[in-house]
């Protein structure tokens, strides 16, 4: 197959096929810059969707449970080894993602004789203020891109992830509180699962905190929290 | 993947010292111990590192904190000790994230057993001797008791159930608070966090006059010892202010 360049092309294109069916019905995955830290927010039925990576980086995805494992293994491993062998500064997400993380998804994606990896995620790391955050939109394929708006939003459908991601810029104010940050973000992510026009949605006078039958997991890389971990879980209630 | 950090680095994390070990003066730390207090444990050190009879340095932290839940204070060779204490660091985090859960207190107590194991070569040799003190709670269980344990240099661990020191100042200390628990009123163990602080800077001081090794601790200059709790909510490092005020209080 792949000794005729147009049967590689067919296979790759194949792929991207396959796994656009795959993740059909994965609901989306936030990251929001503020100033209390970083917002990362999803909504699971058993497989939790975000994670905490390393001291001032954390993780959110979405697609088969098995490779957001596989690609937060991968993570986690990377920037253990590098702060061990360097320092916790040295552990920065350009780094992880062109050394460590999306030649990793590239390979796993054109090697068409192995299954590829069904994840689409985002990566966020800390910084001192909201200015210094880094958002990383990563696709299945190694392709990605930061983020300088403070708002990303993974999702399967990339018409809709930017329309939600245009949605929450519009609708944050700078004086939210996080809880109501979350809250926006279970809006919307409430809409996308409805099959919504977010061109008509507006923000309900009381923010939902939970969805019937799933769990909602939001985690907060906090700027102030004392010691060398900033992610702790948030309670919404 | 079985949250194992060191199986990821392609080295023993901890220096080997072969057959050719440099025959300098060796670096040495004292003195360090631990105690049951009402409110927790109390684990406290000095801050003089030595090398013979040189001061190598005043300022020296020797109660280093492995997690939320956990400290390690060490005595012995610094080079060896610092970098026992960063690989736990490093392992204890990491089998956190990748596994989702904390590592427990046994299996905590049991990795600084193994790696005391593997610094043989640098034990049997004299060079990087390490004998440290582990204090640590398990976590998320409120009703946990916090633990003490020490080990010998080869690495078998030993649990405290009263007090725990180590290092060449340690000797004095500990027979005093042997004192203590059989005469002392109030017994080391049902002593407040005050009263445990300023315990713990008045066994320093009392171990600096029979040891050169011990040393950095001068409440009239505001220089106390390095001292923190470990109670179920994690551990808490008692600040040089808060030092201070209990030094003055029992002072009146």
């Amino acid at each position: 197959m792949t000794e005729e360049p147009y049967r590689w092309l067919e296979a790759i294109g194949n792929r991207r096929e396959y796994i656009s069916e795959q993740m059909k019905g994965a609901t989306p995955v936030f990251a929001v810059s503020r100033p209390e830290g970083i917002l990362l927010f999803g909504v699971g039925i058993g497989h939790s969707k975000v994670f905490e990576i390393y001291d001032r980086h954390g993780f959110a995805a979405l697609g088969h449970p098995v490779d957001i494992e596989k690609l937060r293994q991968a993570a986690i491993e990377a920037a253990h080894v590098e702060g061990f062998n360097r320092s916790a500064k040295d552990v920065t997400l350009r780094r992880l993602i062109s050394f460590a993380l999306s030649t990793t998804l590239k390979n796993s994606f054109e090697q068409i004789f192995s299954p590829p990896l069904i994840v689409e995620s985002i990566f966020a790391e800390l910084g001192e203020s909201p200015a210094h955050d880094v958002l990383v939109r990563v696709r299945y394929d190694g392709n990605h891109h930061y983020e300088t708006s403070g708002v990303v939003v993974a999702a399967s459908d990339r018409k809709r992830e930017d329309e939600a991601a245009a949605w929450l810029r519009a609708n944050l104010k700078t004086d939210d509180s996080v809880t109501r940050v979350a809250g926006l973000c279970l809006v919307v992510w409430q809409a996308l699962a409805d099959g919504k026009n977010l061109a008509e949605l507006l923000p309900p006078d009381v923010l939902p905190t939970s969805v019937a039958g799933k769990t909602v997991e939001a985690a907060l890389l906090d700027r102030k929290l004392p010691g060398a971990v900033q992610y702790r879980l948030l309670e919404l209630k | 993947m079985n949250g194992d950090f060191l199986a990821l680095l392609p080295k023993p994390a901890v220096p080997q010292f072969g057959a050719n070990a440099p025959t300098t003066q060796p670096l040495h730390a004292t003195t360090v111990f631990a105690f049951h207090c009402a409110a927790g444990v109390i684990i406290a050190g000095d801050h003089r590192a030595t090398a013979g009879n040189i001061v190598f340095s005043d300022k020296t932290e020797k109660i280093l904190e492995l997690d939320s839940h956990s400290l390690m204070a060490i005595a012995g060779s610094p080079a060896t000790a610092f970098e026992m204490g960063r690989t736990l660091q490093t392992s204890f985090e990491f089998y956190r994230r990748s596994q989702l859960q904390s590592m427990s207190l046994p299996a905590k107590i049991r990795a600084l057993s193994q790696l005391l194991r593997n610094n043989l070569a640098g034990t049997i040799q004299g060079f990087g001797v390490v004998a440290p003190i582990f204090a640590g709670v398990e976590p998320n269980d409120p009703s946990a008791k916090p633990q003490i344990y020490f080990y010998d240099p080869l690495g078998a661990q030993f649990e405290a159930t009263n007090y725990a020191g180590s290092g060449s100042g340690s000797g004095s200390i500990k027979s005093v608070l042997s004192f203590l628990e059989r005469w002392g009123q109030p017994k080391p163990a049902e002593m407040s966090l005050e009263q445990a602080v300023v315990l713990a800077n008045r066994l320093l001081m009392t171990a600096a006059e029979f040891d050169t090794a011990t040393g950095g601790v001068h409440p009239e200059v505001r220089e106390f010892a390095t001292i923190k709790l470990v109670s179920p909510p994690g551990i808490r490092s008692i600040s040089t202010a808060e030092q201070e005020q209990f030094w003055k209080e029992a002072s009146k």
